[in-house]
């Protein structure tokens, strides 16, 4: 046939569309507007020719979504004085009238807006003003399919959110820090066989600062989405990733970070190792709205390949509207030095050791090992 | 037997041939120098004894308390007790130099069946020796020579030395780039380590460092191969006089 034949993509993505919207969307759907999800869902879901999901195959996602998704119900511990209420507690309404949509546009993230119609549980996590202490706010065990966390920091408030693997299909955390609030996120992800998304987004407010810390291994199919925006001047954010990936896992992460106001700080650090025939894909982009005056953003990246097999797709990405700005990127792939590993062996460590200590070494120049670099359990 | 053994060795590098017949024997108590224009094979040797890849022994053999090592892997060189401190040590952040101290010592003392000394132990034993070496605490809890001065790193190897007491240390330019008062931390380090049981090879440009640590014997290496060999005194010769006079 010559001419005109449909587009395949096009055709998959718009009946998977269809089916989506088929499916009896639940009753805590009203949590996103339903009217704007089922809108960014019609007018098509992403697939592989889109730039942002050129490395992962999202239609292997959707064959998750529709299938029948699991209700579980979803645990979070918190400390007392920390208020835990469900999306249909009334106590909840305000926060949504006046948070909803705010860390993240549905449109440059439309699986949210599966997550939206399907969501099984919807949990908001209150820290009052000026609240702090030691214990985290704790999400763990098994979870439900579709699951979206709002924490609203107060003012003034410090609190730490520890974030242990679960099994999701798709997961929303999505973080208000009010002025002068700072939330400390811990994300640890295990190696699983599922296919799952998640989407981190969130707002600070001026002098807020947030810090993510994410150590992650590999899945069938794992993509972490990171939007954060540092709306109120003086705001500040560090966002560090490490990752270790085997056999043919894959972990796409895609990080946003956009200064709007003036006098925003960010770093972004990552380091991965990757293995076998596995493939990690980083994405970092700083925007710097026009406006946003005396603007600190960095961000640097370095892969160590440990077989030729390995896949690496690494890119910081700039988008800067402002000249009165500092910001600096580096991304590097490479291997281990050779010369490293001698000098440790001329101290008597085996090869494997010397191996296993570098890694160690590369992955905590990001993360921490009581952030989770030691869960990576890393061996050459 | 002699503590060290090497004999008639032949290595290339890149194909080219940097020893050509190098022999040297060292004797339990023994300090040797071996000093030497730039270029003329002295990393190369120090590298050699170490096993680091790259360094092909075309002939000839090396041989540790009777034991032929000359195609033992660089950790069983360390095991059976080698130690070479590096000319240029390696930065590796994000490893602290406590932790790959740490790491070491254990890694010997699974080899020589003893027990892995307490993290409370070594820790205080780390502490005093790099104290002995004017290092601070600090240089401890900071990544393997990350941010090292040229004279911290000599000193941090120093420091490795001492907590590993070697069998026999081959000191690659340790004495380069020290200033007057790190030159004679280092060498009392190094004067600390001389016992009747153990042996020091010292590969040197200058005469400056044996000033402090006296040789029992000086070699003069050559292209190669080692062109003379004599007692301190060779060393002052050599200061006064240049290498030209050996040539050839
Ligand atoms: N890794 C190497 N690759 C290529 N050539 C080398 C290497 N190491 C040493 N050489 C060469 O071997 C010779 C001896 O070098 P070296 O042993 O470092 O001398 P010295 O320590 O006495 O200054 C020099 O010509 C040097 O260029
Ligand atoms: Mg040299």
């Amino acid at each position: 046939m010559a001419g005109s034949t449909a587009d395949p993509a096009v055709a998959t993505s718009s009946a998977l569309a269809r089916r989506l919207l088929d499916i009896e969307t639940s009753d805590r759907s009203s949590w996103l507007d339903r009217a704007a999800c089922q809108a960014v869902i019609a007018r098509g879901l992403p697939d592989t020719r889109g730039e942002p999901w050129k490395y992962t195959n999202v239609n292997r996602w959707y064959d998750v979504a529709l299938a029948t998704h699991d209700p579980a119900a979803l645990g979070i511990e918190a400390p007392d004085d920390v208020l835990v209420v469900d999306f249909d507690d009334p106590r909840t309404r305000p926060l949504t009238a006046a948070h909803r949509g705010k860390a993240f546009d549905l449109e440059e993230h439309p699986l949210a807006a599966v997550n939206g119609l399907l969501l099984d549980a919807g949990m908001a996590i209150v820290v009052p003003d000026d609240w702090h202490g030691e214990a985290p706010v704790r999400i763990s065990d098994d979870g439900p399919s579709y699951q979206h966390i709002l924490l609203v920091v107060g003012r003034g408030a410090s609190i730490t959110l520890v974030e242990e693997a679960c099994g999701f299909t798709h997961r929303i955390v999505e973080a208000v820090v009010e002025p002068g609030g700072q939330l400390r996120h811990l994300r640890r992800q295990r190696p699983t066989p599922r296919r799952e998304c998640s989407l981190v987004a969130v707002h600070l407010d001026r002098d807020a600062r947030y810090e993510l810390a994410q150590s992650s291994r590999g899945a069938e199919l794992r993509r972490n989405d990171v939007v954060v925006t540092l709306a109120g001047s003086g705001a500040q954010v560090t966002v560090n990733g490490a990752w270790r990936l085997i056999d043919r896992e894959h972990l796409d992460t895609q990080v946003a970070v956009n200064h709007v106001a003036p006098q925003g700080f960010s770093r972004q650090t990552y380091r991965g190792v990757v293995a076998d025939r596995a493939r990690a894909v980083l994405n970092g982009r700083i925007h710097i709205a026009a406006g946003a005056k005396a603007t600190d953003a960095a961000l640097n990246t370095k892969n160590l390949l440990a077989t030729d097999s390995a896949e690496v797709y690494a890119k910081p990405e700039l988008e800067i509207f402002e000249s009165d700005v500092q910001c600096s990127h580096g991304a590097t792939v490479g291997t281990l030095d050779e010369e490293a590993v001698f000098y440790l062996r001329s101290r008597g460590l085996s090869d494997k050791a010397a191996r296993a200590l570098l890694v160690d070494g590369f992955l905590r120049e990001a993360i921490a090992d009581d952030e989770g670099a030691a869960r990576l359990e890393v061996v050459a | 037997m002699s503590l060290l053994e090497v004999r008639d060795l032949h290595v290339n590098v890149d194909d080219k041939p940097i020893l050509k017949g190098l022999d040297l024997t060292v004797e339990a108590g023994e300090v040797h120098a071996v000093m030497g224009p730039n270029g003329s094979g002295k990393s190369t040797l120090a590298n050699v004894l170490a096993g680091r890849p790259g360094y092909d022994i075309d002939v000839g053999s090396i041989t540790l308390d009777d034991e032929d090592l000359t195609a033992a892997t660089p950790d069983e060189r360390a095991h059976r007790g080698l130690f070479l401190a590096f000319q240029y040590p390696i930065e590796i952040p994000g490893v602290s130099n406590m932790e790959f101290l740490k790491a070491a010592v254990d890694a010997h003392a699974v080899h020589t069946g003893l027990s892995e000394p307490s993290a409370v132990d070594f820790i205080k034993r780390a502490r005093a020796t790099a104290e002995q070496l004017h290092l601070s605490a600090d240089f401890l809890k900071r990544g393997v020579n990350e941010g090292f001065s040229g004279g911290e790193k000599k000193r941090n190897e120093i420091l490795q030395m001492l907590l590993l007491e070697p069998r026999l240390a081959v000191l690659d330019e340790t004495d380069s780039g020290l200033d007057i008062d790190a030159l004679q931390v280092v060498a009392e380090g190094i004067n600390a380590f001389r016992a009747g049981d153990n042996a020091i090879v010292l590969v040197t440009h200058y005469q400056r460092l044996l000033n402090y640590v006296v040789p029992d014997h000086v070699h003069v290496l050559i292209d190669g191969r080692i062109a003379r060999s004599g007692d301190h005194t060779l060393a002052h010769t050599l200061e006064d006089e240049g290498y030209g006079w050996l040539d050839g």
